[in-house]
């Protein structure tokens, strides 16, 4: 029994192609952003900004999130723990992920 | 031969400790017992890109190398050398060849750079489908919108870190030294996330050997091979918040039983 079918194995999806390779989406949620900008600092693809509409300034992913390597730096520098991925990588054909559980915070045993 | 190596296995261990008189402890830790300071350290480490501009003092890297000396190599082979760089105008010269070596590989093979249906789109395509199947490691679509965010300008690849300690490897290394420069590598990060200073690896430091100039300046000659960079410096903020990672399959024998926990 192979893990990767002999077609998986084979292909390598279009990273142009959003039905087969889909990227890590960081989401902000505005209720909880206080406007620090320290997100839009610590990320190293450039693709959080500030912006304003009314009251205070908050953070926003920009329109392309290209770049976006999933570092979760935004995350872990978020005093109010405003910043949350909705989608994790997932590849199509040979880059498909394998033997992958639910995410978990460290355990204790 | 054979006869004196049976005779050592049948020995007990805890016999021969008992009668040396040197019968050493073990530490009982029960179940679900807070982290110890060594997991505290390496479960808090997380790969910094933002730094402090303030300089790391001089000792500190060298207390990083001392660790990464004794890390564990295959056959003790100790396959390593290290170059560290402190001038920011240095890692700004090494930064400006790993962007000309990344607008080069971008132009070439991201064809998500170029319209759907152009012709740059279709050649660069086929020329970035042969590459994965000579190199699939390498070509990886994560790393590919790096190289591109690069060549564009929108991502540092030393990450205007004040230090940059670039991992050397003997190639005539016993077995795979690969692994040992990681294993040296990780002592190094880990002893500076105990000294409260960022680190992040960075593989596309490997573009610096495209310019013979900066090998030869470097020392990165036969038998030595560049094989990874690591950027130090204060972090920015306190990036402390854990985040939920991924859990991986765990195949369990024990008790004649075959169990998969994650």
């Amino acid at each position: 029994m192979a893990l990767l079918s002999k077609q998986e194995r084979r292909h390598f999806p279009d990273w142009d192609d959003p039905t087969q390779c889909i990227f890590h989406r960081v989401t902000v949620d505005l209720d909880k952003c206080d406007g620090c900008k320290l997100c839009t600092l610590v990320c190293p693809a450039n693709v959080l900004e500030l912006y304003q509409e009314s009251g205070r300034k908050k953070a926003r992913v920009k329109t392309s999130q290209r770049g976006c390597i999933s570092c979760n730096n935004c995350r872990a520098i978020c005093a109010n723990g405003a910043i949350g991925a909705t989608q994790a990588n997932d590849f199509v054909g040979y880059y498909r992920q394998l033997g992958r559980g639910t995410f978990a915070l460290p355990r204790n045993f | 031969m054979a006869e004196s190596n049976a005779a050592i296995a049948l020995e007990d261990p805890e016999r021969v400790e008992t009668e040396a008189g040197r019968v050493s402890k073990i530490i009982e830790i029960p179940e679900g017992a807070a982290w110890n300071v060594v997991e505290e350290v390496m479960l808090q480490r997380r790969s910094i890109r933002k730094y402090k501009r303030r300089q790391v003092p001089a000792h500190l890297i060298r207390r990083m190398l001392e660790v990464g000396r004794y890390a564990p190599s295959q056959g003790n082979c100790q396959p390593w050398k290290f170059v560290v760089v402190r001038d920011a105008e240095m890692i700004q010269g090494m930064e400006d060849a790993c962007v000309a070596a990344c607008k080069k590989l971008s132009s070439a093979l991201d064809y998500a750079s170029y319209p759907k249906g152009s012709a740059k789109h279709f050649i660069t395509r086929a020329k970035a489908k042969l590459f994965n199947r000579l190199q699939p490691n390498m070509l990886h679509p994560v790393p590919m919108t790096v190289v591109t965010a690069i060549a564009e300008g929108r991502f540092a690849v030393f990450h205007r870190a004040p230090t940059v300690i670039l991992l050397l490897m003997d190639k005539r290394g016993i077995g795979t030294p690969e692994i040992d420069i990681g294993i040296c590598g990780t002592n190094i990060v880990l002893a500076a996330q105990s000294f409260g200073l960022g680190t992040c690896w960075v593989g596309f430091a490997k573009f610096l050997t495209r310019s013979p100039e900066w090998c030869a300046r470097l020392g990165v000659e036969p038998p030595y091979e560049l094989s990874e960079a690591i950027t130090v410096g204060y972090p920015i903020g306190e990036p402390t918040r854990l985040i939920a990672r991924d859990t991986h399959e765990i195949t369990w024998f024990e008790g004649g039983k075959r169990n998969t926990l994650y």
